[in-house]
């Protein structure tokens, strides 16, 4: 298998110096959070690691920061958190019920989202409510299997797809 | 604050209960799958977050959060691989009789 | 405080048992997978809250953060072998 565009040896993409600053910024804030202790030795030595964590994969993918889509996810957690708390009481309540009232079925879901990452963010909020699961995701198509009528409401009406399509409307489509 | 922890805990153990009851009581796999992501989302959230009010400010507090957000992230995709799994080998979702 | 730590680490060994009932008795492989998962996370939960208990949090939760993550490798693994091999 013979790929002349990326011989070996030889980076697909020149390393771009703020990515690189920016991926070892964010390392070595992880290595503070863990390893908690604040002496010399400690520092300069998470310092060293993360930036050549940093440099031995910086050529991997075409990564730009999009520090506005970050803080619009950081404010749509609330709200899904609200919606998680909603359908749990409703699960456990059909749980404790006596007679077991589930009904459960295989939904198709059509979404016209157009963006990798809102699919997946699509489906993982999907997943993260109880009563829905994704089963299947192929491009544009999602199989959700829900637990009963309510819960499949919380689909259907595509309120969590109007919010991720509100947040990701400035991104180009790369679907 | 200490009485905060023991009500954030005791409401967590509360969604363990029904899980676990769930998780033995329900029909097939696809449904069970509801009841193990209904102790993943609320009933750990609920008693980590008792441990972290206990601690206070502090780094193990952070350490904690970091705990939360990695279950946040690793729970959906377990149960979403478990279940496509279950379904690509062709199992079929247990389905309500008619009556 | 003690004791009703005592008695959450009680209860939560007891949840356990009920999924290894689940683990030992499921229909399914895909049963057995779904009980080890839910396992996982009490064994996350069993060990912050027993380090509550001992009062060194900060020790048990490095613990449990290395647990969390085998537990990620593990179950995508189980998951992917199961996909390709289909129902036994």
């Amino acid at each position: 298998m013979t790929n002349d565009s990326f011989p070996s040896g030889v980076r697909s993409r020149p390393i771009s110096s703020q990515f690189l600053i920016l991926k070892t910024t964010a390392l070595f804030v992880l290595w503070i959070l863990l390893s908690a202790s604040f002496d010399w030795i400690h520092l300069g030595l998470g310092l060293v690691l993360s930036f050549t964590v940093a440099w031995v994969n910086s050529g991997h993918s075409p990564f730009v920061p999009k520090f506005r889509l970050w803080g619009n996810i950081l404010f749509y957690l609330p709200w899904l958190f609200v919606k998680i708390v909603q359908s749990s009481l409703h699960v456990s309540k059909l749980i404790l019920h006596p007679s077991l009232p589930i009904d459960p079925r295989l939904i198709n879901v059509e979404t016209n989202l157009g963006h990798h990452g809102a699919v997946v963010l699509l489906g993982n909020s999907i997943t993260l409510t109880p009563g829905t699961i994704t089963a299947e995701v192929d491009r544009n198509t999602l199989i959700v299997h829900a637990l009963d009528e309510v819960s499949e409401q919380d689909v259907t009406s595509k309120s969590i797809e109007s919010k991720i399509a509100a947040m990701f409307k400035d991104e180009e489509p790369d679907l | 604050m200490e009485v905060m922890s023991i009500i954030c805990i005791l409401a967590g153990l509360f969604f363990l209960i029904v899980a676990a009851i769930g998780v033995i009581r329900l029909p097939d796999v696809f449904s069970r799958s509801h009841a193990v992501s209904l102790t993943d989302s609320l009933g750990a959230f609920l008693v980590l977050v008792g441990v972290a009010l206990h601690e206070g400010l502090s780094p193990s507090m952070l350490k904690i959060i970091a705990v939360l957000a990695l279950l946040y992230i690793q729970n959906p995709v377990i149960a979403h691989a478990t279940v496509r799994a279950a379904l690509r080998a062709g199992l079929k979702p247990w389905k309500k009789e008619a009556s | 405080m003690k004791i009703f730590l005592l008695c959450v680490l009680v209860l939560l060994a007891l949840l356990i048992g009920a999924y290894l009932y689940r683990v030992l008795q499921g229909p399914t492989i895909f049963d057995r997978v779904l009980g080890l998962n839910g396992i996982s996370t009490k064994a996350i939960l069993l060990l912050i809250v027993i380090g509550m208990y001992f009062e060194r949090v900060e020790m048990f939760v490095d613990i449990s953060t290395g647990y969390a993550l085998l537990n990620l490798v593990g179950a995508l693994a189980v998951a992917k072998f199961l996909e390709q091999r289909g129902l036994p």
